[in-house]
């Protein structure tokens, strides 16, 4: 993978992790919250990258996981008010069911199809919260009458943590030996079935972990904004999001979805005096990144071999 | 009545689709290339002619001109600067290369739809059709655009298949399309025939773009449904087959139209949907699929 | 695809939140709270389709607090904007509210023309006590919500006319205009299927056969909807005399298509894009003959503070101010009346103080509904307060046809439409 060890990754990405949790003594809540986000965003593309990175499954609709955490969590808060943890539980329980519903027709297929099949399971998503507005606020999305805390400095500890938690336990599987089947079922699987390994039941467990981390992060990012809708957790643009995150960061690296999520959005921000061309070009780096440097940022940062 | 009306819509809307479905199939059938800007590139086609209208104030003509040109130029890049140096790289795995493909793509349609947006707001758009009026045809009346709609994609249909079955280069193509490595025993350039291909899928595109454009109408919101329903409907045909494609977009457009008539518009899109989920399941390479 | 209803209307529509205050905050902002200045938050997509008229608008805008400061300001403190891009967005908005209490201290926040973006900041208002006022948006939820939850949510105002005030409206103008001029009797309700209109339709079913229109079906039409011919061809099998409409998100494609199909039926109500002076343009012209309400008109005096307005920010932009344009400016000018009367910052003291408002601005007069009606710190409508306008697309002009009083011009239809007997 690259000139660094196992262990050494992590002792750096502690030490990473320690430095930004002693941001709020000096940076702004702005920026503060403008991390927050971000590292959700990078729980989200760590978890796409595992389903992608190592089983090789393109999926294009991460935010169905997502959304189906976020608005059950968000549902459970509106009609019965139960702990803000029990909601959260809730949603990151519902989005395993979710991902285990998709998963079963979606890994008889292979390929483009796979994709087909996570993009229609987004638009039927997005279908039915959008119609059934009266129990999930429609298209307007849905306002819960709790959040986690209003404290910029506590929502980021929080969000920090949970990041670098998941962090930890997708990247430790992702180098575990369940990984390393993965890994192989994802390149070839005919081999890795020929050498005796359940390709399909390791892609579902796969798919089981990729959907309990987004609907764990996607519910407390409903319970730090206070609000969830179609346009911020489900629609595909926010799913396109997600894939170049990992993408841009490194496809199987797993720690690479922080580095991107991270990357896009201080980009974003940086370039938000040039209004909405900002996307444009933030997009058009990640375009140069996949171009040039398909190991991506992880990629650079370790000069993995990929990078050239 | 309602049912020559739901014969001469649903005619019209399986042309359009099959017009652009077609362009989606014939790249991916001869170059293995699932392009996800497709949606987008069609929209540009749109905007060019829209803009060539409203800030050059250009006539119908001129602006259908400019838009099938600008169409035609951007798949065009699309193939120069994202694909062909993916289908290249070196640093690129082989089988992961569809993938990465896919994702830049992907990318490079977005691109295309925030600069639309940022140029032009996400306002919908249209084109103003060259042919105006209404006719009658056993009692409906019918906008004569939607007649020439129909008439100028069976007119492409038809070119495109003269020339791939009538032409020395279209049979090259035809037969890359089966067997790439067949072709260059043959010494013919296989890079020619993949510029040859992308140069037809660009026509294609244009022209179904500013068709569409002067149909229906499109914004920079329609860019990822105009690319997973030229997906869906190839999908159903089966990757690879352009008759199967052509076939498919009948069988989605009429789908379309008889649920928005018979039943009702707001569930337009649904039974083409089931029918893709079984199809996948029961019959994954779809009609005439071959790979 | 799915998207917040109203979002990007259109290009002036969206940004002229500004103009009631906007300003580069780089030039402007000072360091924490001082007692020299009131600071007012702005939010809006400052960026992005419509920056090309948001800087311009920017500078307009200065004129309206200038001239409250120039005047000696609000007891002898200042009017200060600080403005926040949300790209329309309610995650950001969220964030960028939580920075503008917290970190800016602002006093009061004008936000949203976009009803997702209310929703969302509404509970933020209480949690954070901050004023909220928007110059936009038609959700009746917001106002219900403040209904049921009135001393956490008593912060927000809704500046602009909820979805029900609007069917009302449009009812007041369809009675002048069609039933006692064009002796109609039938109509058919056509609308977006999305959150605003499902009071709107409700209330549309409920006053159009008070003013003597029968209401022969409703009609409800995905956002999504790229082809509307099988709806024209439904709608025009029941031969009504006019389609009632609810439109926002869609816009151009329907009314294109209208044309193109020589539908003969007329279209009369809500149709949000064609407020914006370039839907002329943006449908080739086949808008011809449609009317759309709204609350402001070229050349319509609704008020004395009207057209001075207008013609001012004409002068300086080219180009007329969206409905949001109207109600921002407003705004700023009662914010400040409401901070002299409550004699202080304290929000409590504020919302006091707002709920009090009796504001003659450019689109009506402004007063708001009290704690006990279902609607509190909604608009109030009516010949006294805010009626509205009746417009109708003619030769590529906008033309005011209602209240009589300010119409410059009569109904005039397409070719293909036929009026009154049988279609």
């Amino acid at each position: 993978m690259g000139a660094y060890s196992t262990s050494r990754i992590l002792l750096i990405a502690l030490g990473a992790i320690v430095l930004a949790s002693l941001l709020p003594l000096g940076v702004s809540g702005y920026i503060l919250g403008l991390l927050t986000i971000a590292y959700y965003f990078g729980v989200f593309a760590m978890a796409w990258d595992l389903l992608f990175g190592f089983a090789g499954e393109v999926n294009f609709g991460p935010t169905f996981l997502i959304g189906t955490g976020a608005y059950t969590a968000g549902i459970l808060d509106n009609l019965y008010q139960p702990p803000i943890w029990i909601c959260i539980a809730a949603g990151a329980f519902a989005a395993v069911i979710g991902g285990v519903v998709l998963a079963l027709p979606a890994l008889r297929v292979r390929g483009p199809y796979f994709g087909l099949t996570t993009l229609v399971a987004v638009l039927i998503l997005q279908n039915f919260i959008v119609v059934d507005a009266s129990l999930t606020g429609g298209e307007i999305g849905l306002t819960v009458p709790d959040v986690i805390t209003i404290s910029d400095a506590r929502n980021y500890e929080i969000a920090l943590w949970f990041m670098a938690i998941s962090g930890a336990i997708l990247f430790a599987l992702a180098r575990s030996p369940v990984g390393l089947i993965l890994q192989a079922s994802g390149q070839d699987a005919v081999q890795a079935g020929a050498l005796g390994f359940n390709v399909t039941k390791h892609k579902l467990t796969a798919f089981i972990i990729s959907a309990f981390f987004s609907g764990l992060a996607g519910a407390m990012l409903v319970f730090y904004f206070g609000s969830a809708s179609v346009g911020t957790l489900v629609d595909i643009t926010v799913g396109v999001q997600i894939i170049i995150a990992a993408v841009l960061g490194g496809r199987r690296t797993i720690l690479g979805g922080v580095l991107g999520a991270v990357f896009l959005i201080a980009m974003s921000e940086a370039l938000r005096p040039i209004g909405d061309l900002a996307n444009f070009v933030v997009f058009a780096m990640a375009l140069i990144v996949v171009l040039l440097f398909p190991g991506g940022l992880f990629g650079l940062l370790t000069r993995s071999r990929e990078n050239g | 009545m309602l049912f020559w009306q739901i014969l001469i819509d649903g005619f019209a809307i399986s042309s359009l689709y099959a017009l652009g479905a077609t362009g989606f199939a014939l790249i991916f059938g001869v170059s293995g290339v699932l392009n996800l800007s497709h949606g987008a590139l069609m929209v540009a086609a749109v905007v060019a002619a829209w803009a060539a209208g409203d800030q050059l104030h250009a006539g119908p003509y001129a602006g259908a001109g400019l838009g099938v040109a600008v169409g035609f130029g951007a798949t065009l890049l699309t193939y120069f600067l994202i694909v062909r140096p993916l289908q290249q790289s070196r640093k690129i795995r082989e089988e992961e290369k569809e993938i990465f493909i896919l994702t830049a793509t992907l990318l490079w349609g977005i691109m295309i739809q925030e600069l639309i947006a940022y140029l032009y707001t996400n306002n919908a758009k249209t084109v103003a059709p060259i042919v105006q009026g209404v006719v009658r045809i056993a009692g409906v009346r019918t906008p004569s655009n939607e007649i020439f709609t129909a008439v100028v994609c069976w007119l492409v249909i038809g070119v495109l298949w003269l020339l791939v079955n009538r032409t020395r280069a279209g049979k090259a193509v035809l037969a890359a399309s089966m067997n790439p490595r067949g072709v260059t025993l043959l010494g013919i350039e296989l890079s020619q025939i993949y510029i040859a291909v992308w140069a037809i899928y660009g026509a294609l595109v244009g022209i179904a773009g500013v068709l569409l454009g002067m149909f229906l109408g499109v914004s920079s919101y329609s860019v990822g449904p105009l690319t997973a329903s030229a997906f869906s409907i190839v999908v159903l045909g089966g990757l690879g087959s352009v008759s199967g494609a052509l076939i498919a977009a009948y069988v989605v457009g009429y789908l379309e139209t008889l649920t928005a008539y018979l039943v009702s518009p707001a569930y337009r899109t649904i039974p083409a949907l089931l029918l893709l989920v079984a199809v996948m399941y029961v019959r994954p390479r779809g009609l005439l699929g071959r790979r | 695809m799915t998207d917040p209803n109203k979002r990007r209307h259109g290009l002036r529509l969206v940004l002229a939140i500004a103009i009631a205050g906007l300003f580069a905050a780089s030039a402007w902002a000072q360091d924490g709270v001082t007692d020299k200045t009131i600071r007012i938050g702005m939010f809006g997509p400052l960026t992005g389709p419509v920056s090309i008229y948001g800087y311009p608008i920017n500078d307009g805008a200065i004129a309206a607090y200038k001239a409250v400061n120039d005047a000696g300001g609000i007891n002898g403190r200042k009017i200060e904007i600080v403005t926040y891009d949300n790209h329309s967005s309610a995650a950001e908005s969220v964030r960028a509210f939580q920075r503008a209490a917290s970190e800016d201290h602002v006093n009061a926040v004008i936000a949203s023309y976009i009803s997702e973006v209310v929703l969302a900041l509404e509970p933020w208002t209480g949690r954070l006590k901050t004023v909220m006022v928007t110059p936009g948006a038609a959700s009746d939820v917001i106002t219900q919500n403040i209904a049921k939850d009135y001393d956490n949510l008593k912060y927000t105002f809704h500046g602009y006319l909820t979805s029900t005030s609007l069917s009302d409206l449009v009812c007041a103008a369809a009675k002048d205009l069609l039933v006692n001029q064009l002796h109609m009797k039938t109509a058919v309700v056509m609308s977006e299927d999305a959150a605003w209109t499902t009071p709107l339709d409700a209330e549309y079913v409920k006053c159009l056969p008070q003013i003597g229109l029968q209401v022969l079906d409703h009609i409800r039409v995905s956002p999504d909807t790229t082809d509307f011919t099988p709806i024209f061809n439904k709608i025009e099998g029941e031969k009504p005399d006019v389609m009632i409409t609810g439109i926002s998100h869609v816009g151009v494609q329907p009314t294109a298509q209208w044309k193109q199909q020589e539908v003969p039926i007329p279209m009369f109500g809500i149709s949000s894009q064609a407020t914006n002076s370039s839907f002329w343009n943006d449908t080739n012209g086949a808008v011809e003959g449609v009317l759309y309400q709204a609350v402001s008109g070229p050349d319509v005096a609704v008020t004395p503070k009207t057209l001075p307005f207008v013609n001012a920010f004409k002068a300086k932009y080219g180009n007329f101010p969206s409905y949001c344009g109207y109600t921002a400016y407003d705004e700023v000018y009662y914010l400040a009346d409401a901070f002299k009367r409550a004699g202080s910052t304290d929000p409590d003291k504020l919302v006091d103080a707002l709920e009090k408002t009796d504001y003659v601005g450019t689109i009506g007069r402004v007063q708001f509904k009290g704690k006990d009606s279902p609607n509190p710190h909604a608009l109030k409508v009516g010949p006294d307060t805010i009626t509205g306008l009746m417009l109708q697309w003619q030769d590529g002009k906008q033309t005011n046809l209602w209240p009589a009083n300010v119409a410059n011009g009569k109904l005039k239809f397409p070719k293909f439409i036929k009026i009154g007997s049988t279609n």
